[in-house]
């Protein structure tokens, strides 16, 4: 049995969905699937026991090379739901460079559910600088979240001329100066356990910044969530 | 500011444009999309999108049918100045191709060029390997020397990029363009232009004449959209010629309702009837893949071919296919060199110009191949031919790489699939019919009945 005949956002094929006999006797409605099942199955989940706990890459070790190197933020973890292969580039591409809004869909419902988990007592989006706001229309990280409660606290802060941080080598993100500031008082982070979202976790530079504002402004612990590591 | 050359028949996406003072009252501005209650509508692609499925936080809307293109906002303008036919007339034949064509090649050459110089739109109905291109040739001269402006496009890249240097061969003095997705080279102002059919979206109102090859051809057939395009890219009074070798149903009802004329040419040029499609039944040849065995018909179909020392293609239905394949024909015959190709391949262009030199026997590919490309001398294999991805149109191309050179007309054209099809027998009755018009017409030399 298949649900009327729709074309995969990203690969543009058929997307015909199988019913399984659960979905069936279920008499629930079903979600139909943005993406065809092709394209589901070449993304790698990172799972929970084997990620690292400090940034949350795929690795076998508790802690990545990486994250010994990230010393100062004690309070600070993060979960990546993907490894950032071919299939999610060729995603985020088509979502923020083309701006495609329609993919903000495919990854809400995994996106709540993680959400929902970690239960802090703030959810807040990385945002993105103004300009690149006003020619994408939207926010890709808060596309992610349309539905989940979340606190607009950061804004960016403009230095001067900047590359895009997906421009940059390792060296140069890393030496990326503080891009954001706090939006709302600081007694409004006190003793919060507080949700980081973004994207693409690359150097952990961006979410750590944020992190560091917000411990900084008397939050007891700040998570990361983002949708891919890589 | 922009030059106003970049924008003779082309329609740019912006805000606001700009250019020298005495060009800017001849600016045409159109909104990018239209609105209705439920839908928005590109007006540069033609698609209609349910408003609530692109609307972006701030209240805008996109279309997400052309984005590759740059995404069109609805609160952009498109952008364009009336093409002014900047070339010079010519009083010498700019058309240095020698060739000759056979008297039925003539006759719709001479069509074809009746209808550039009329502004119609026109099918040209020719089988796989008719010599279409070079029929145009005649109706091009007429029209660069006229000062028209031209241009060539396919849904395919590769065709784009096998015409573009035949018809750089054919008119040497006229400047080409070629345009295409991928490409290094920015856009610039040529009397000639060859692209895709996807690239035709960035003009408006710009071609006197314009040709579509390969019009049954995906995403063409598919995508109502680029048929929009078509129409957009064109002047008003152009003339507009689809070539097909196997018109879809569309077509088709248009040339039984007489909106659209129609010039046949049912015989290739060295006037040898198209190889006709042999059929197999297997059973369940996938699991048979996957048992690592080669269902029965296959491997005796194959023992034939390479017995005779025969190159050949093979068509399967998915990417996943083709590894499963390869590596059973590589037990089955260790001798054969073989390697799988499909249009993700990064290595694709190199694989193929490999077949091409005859370093390989065997190609195993997706419907890539299916059209554009000429192999001399070359048997044609489908393994589940009763696959969805098989079109009769892509069916009939794929058999139509067969015997396409007067050198070796004639090539084995076997499909196997667990069941027979409508389609396949569709294709197979298209050949069958072309065949006995061709037979009946005196086009072909050599009867075989």
């Amino acid at each position: 049995m298949a649900l009327p005949m729709t074309e995969c956002l990203l690969c543009h094929r058929e997307n015909l969905q199988q019913i399984t006999l659960w979905q069936l006797l279920n008499f629930q409605p079903v979600e139909p699937s943005l993406l065809c099942q092709t394209c589901l199955d070449r993304l790698e989940p990172i799972p929970l026991d084997q990620a690292c706990r400090g940034c949350g890459r795929h690795c076998s070790t508790q802690l990545c090379p990486d994250c010994t190197r990230w010393e100062t933020l004690t309070n600070f973890k993060n979960r990546a739901m993907f490894q950032y292969n071919e299939l999610l580039r060729q995603f985020m591409s088509q979502y923020k460079f083309y701006g495609d809004y329609r993919l903000r869909q495919v990854f809400q419902g995994k996106i709540k559910r993680e959400v929902k988990q970690i239960k802090a007592d703030l959810v807040i989006p990385i945002p993105i600088n103004p300009i690149t706001y006003q020619q994408r229309g939207f926010n890709q990280v808060a596309g992610f979240l349309e539905g989940v409660k979340t606190t607009a606290a950061l804004a960016t802060i403009e230095h001067d001329k900047q590359l895009p941080q997906s421009a940059k080598n390792r060296q140069q993100r890393l030496q990326m100066k503080q891009p954001f500031k706090l939006n709302l008082s600081t007694e409004k982070f006190n003793k919060k356990r507080i949700l980081l979202v973004d994207d693409i976790y690359t150097t952990g530079r961006t979410i750590r910044h944020a992190a560091t504002l917000l411990l900084d402004a008397g939050a007891s612990e700040v998570v990361g969530l983002t949708l891919a590591h890589g | 500011m922009m030059q106003v050359r970049q924008l003779f028949g082309r329609q740019v996406l912006a805000d606001a444009i700009s250019v020298t003072p005495d060009w800017q009252p001849k600016l045409l501005q159109r909104p990018s999309m239209m609105l209705t209650g439920q839908l928005v509508i590109c007006q540069r692609c033609g698609q209609s999108t349910p408003k609530q499925t692109v609307r972006l936080p701030q209240g805008n809307y996109y279309c997400p049918h052309c984005f590759q293109l740059g995404r069109v906002t609805s609160n952009q303008n498109l952008w364009s100045l009336p093409e002014p036919n900047r070339f010079t007339k010519l009083t010498d034949s700019p058309l240095s191709w020698q060739g000759e064509l056979t008297s039925a090649q003539n006759a719709c050459s001479q069509e074809i060029s009746a209808v550039f110089a009329t502004g119609k739109t026109h099918l040209l109905w020719a089988v796989t390997g008719a010599g279409k291109t070079e029929m145009l040739f005649h109706g091009i001269e007429q029209a660069l020397m006229k000062g028209l402006r031209v241009a060539i496009a396919s849904p395919r890249v590769d065709v784009c990029l096998e015409l573009a240097p035949r018809f750089q061969a054919a008119f040497t003095s006229i400047p080409q363009i070629v345009l295409y997705g991928e490409m290094n080279r920015p856009y610039a102002y040529k009397q000639l232009t060859i692209c895709t059919t996807h690239q035709l979206l960035r003009f408006y109102h710009a071609f006197d004449v314009l040709v579509i090859d390969e019009v049954d051809a995906f995403p063409f057939a598919a995508d109502p959209g680029l048929n929009y395009a078509a129409q957009q890219a064109k002047k008003e009074s152009g003339a507009l010629l689809y070539l097909t070798a196997t018109p879809s149903k569309e077509l088709s009802r248009l040339e039984r309702q007489k909106r659209l004329s129609v010039s046949y040419l049912p015989a290739r040029y060295h006037g040898h009837p198209l190889p006709e499609i042999k059929f197999k039944l297997t059973s369940h040849w996938r699991q048979s893949l996957m048992k690592h065995r080669l269902p029965v018909p296959v491997k005796k179909g194959l023992s034939q071919m390479i017995s005779k020392h025969r190159k050949f293609l093979c068509f399967v239905p998915h990417i996943k296919d083709l590894a499963a394949l390869a590596s059973v024909l590589h037990t089955a015959f260790p001798e054969l060199k073989t390697t799988t190709v499909y249009a993700g391949d990064p290595q694709r262009h190199e694989k193929v110009q490999r077949m091409r030199d005859g370093e390989l026997d065997c190609l195993i590919t997706t419907t890539i191949l299916e059209r554009g490309v000429t192999f001399s001398n070359i048997d044609v294999m489908v393994l589940g031919a009763d696959d969805g991805v098989f079109s009769t149109a892509a069916l009939v191309q794929i058999a139509g790489r067969a015997g396409r050179k007067s050198a070796y007309p004639d090539g084995l054209v076997a499909f196997f699939a667990d069941r027979q099809t409508k389609i396949i027998q569709e294709a197979r009755r298209q050949i069958r019919f072309v065949n006995q018009k061709a037979r009946r017409e005196g086009l072909i030399g050599v009867t075989h009945d």
